[in-house]
């Protein structure tokens, strides 16, 4: 792994900066974690993919996101806010689960998944409303009521990003920004 | 996270190499609730769809209970068909201190899993990537109005 993947923009930055800081610890929250793990299992640790075929087409070149049209915490989608209810019963259907969903707006979608193995439902809805005001009240209005005798929780599915990632276009200009920000830090 | 409770990383790949190139899924949630999915299929016309967003502490909270209810930890991949030119799996969970990275060959159906040599555990990957992927597919479409496959 290259140690200088978190550093791309390094180069650009004030090649007169000091350059005693080395971050030795981890690059990321992900990093971090897997180093923090202390049993480890499966073949994954020691094989190679073949035909030289690794991460990289993965890891390396950009990710989409839709543009940081958030209020307060959650994240808008493309048509809609999408909200996360868990604690559904398996027994649960999709007119179950609408109509009390509908109290708080028209629903423009509705997944209720299944679990694979046993056919019933695996625990969860995803509910798409389009406005925040009628999210946020269906929120509020089912987070700890029941649902066939089993209390439900309600969340918003998709929130904005702790560094805030947004468009395409937008991401260059501010990867810059941050990265300068993240050199004033060292410094201090 | 300010939680206090264990941290979830998960990936899952499922790819092959053949006359389209390198054709693959992948998608990850990180600690800090990225979703992160690339679908890469060269068939036709080239495509490749790279997305990411970022999800709740309480869609992290239901994927760790997928995860957990599915007691994947407490299996292991070594009697697992190993992964060949029709195609590779992997499964990568770091849940706290617990490290796992399994690596499997394409599993077509359930007969695949029964005529394994580790039929029970198999059978709990085999589910579990159904139910990873079908939650993942949802998040996708319903986030970016895309169809993912």
């Amino acid at each position: 792994m290259a140690a200088t993947d978190n550093y791309e923009m390094a180069v650009d930055l004030d090649p007169g900066a000091d350059e005693m800081v080395v971050d030795d610890v981890p690059r990321d929250d992900t990093d971090r974690l897997k180093s923090n793990a202390t049993k480890r299992k499966g073949r994954g640790f020691s094989e190679r993919r073949a035909g030289g075929v690794d991460n990289d087409e993965f890891t390396s070149g950009r990710f989409e996101s839709l543009e940081d049209t958030a209020t307060g915490q959650a994240q808008r989608s493309v048509e809609g806010w999408i909200v996360l209810i868990t604690g559904v019963h398996e027994e649960a259907n999709e007119e179950d689960v609408s109509e009390k969903c509908a109290e708080y707006g028209e629903i423009k979608n509705l997944h209720l998944n299944l679990d694979r193995r046993t056919g019933y439902v695996k625990g969860y809805a995803l509910v798409e409303y389009e406005t925040f005001k009628e999210a946020k009240a269906a929120i509020d209005g089912l987070n700890g009521s029941t649902l066939l005798d089993q209390v439900i929780k309600a969340d918003f599915a998709f929130v904005r990003g702790a560094s805030a990632s947004t468009s395409v276009q937008e991401r260059d200009t501010r990867r810059h920004r941050r990265g300068g920000d993240r050199r004033d830090e060292r410094r201090r | 996270m300010a939680t206090g409770e264990e941290e979830l990383y998960v990936r899952y790949y499922v790819g092959h190499i053949g006359k389209f190139g390198h054709e693959f899924l992948e998608f990850e949630f990180r600690p800090d609730g990225k979703l992160r999915y690339a679908n890469s299929s060269n068939y036709k016309n080239d495509t490749l769809i790279r997305k990411e967003v970022y999800v709740s502490p309480s869609l992290i909270q239901e994927l760790k209970r997928i995860v957990t209810d599915s007691e994947i930890l407490k299996e292991d991949d070594k009697l697992w068909p190993v992964p060949d030119r029709v195609g590779r799996q992997e499964l990568e969970i770091v849940m706290g201190k617990e490290h796992i990275s399994f690596t499997t060959a394409k599993i077509g159906s359930l007969v695949d899993v029964q005529e394994s040599k580790d039929p029970e555990g198999l059978r709990v990957f085999y589910y579990l990537i159904q139910d990873l992927k079908c939650l993942v597919f949802s998040l996708i479409s319903l986030h970016f109005k895309i169809k993912p496959i």
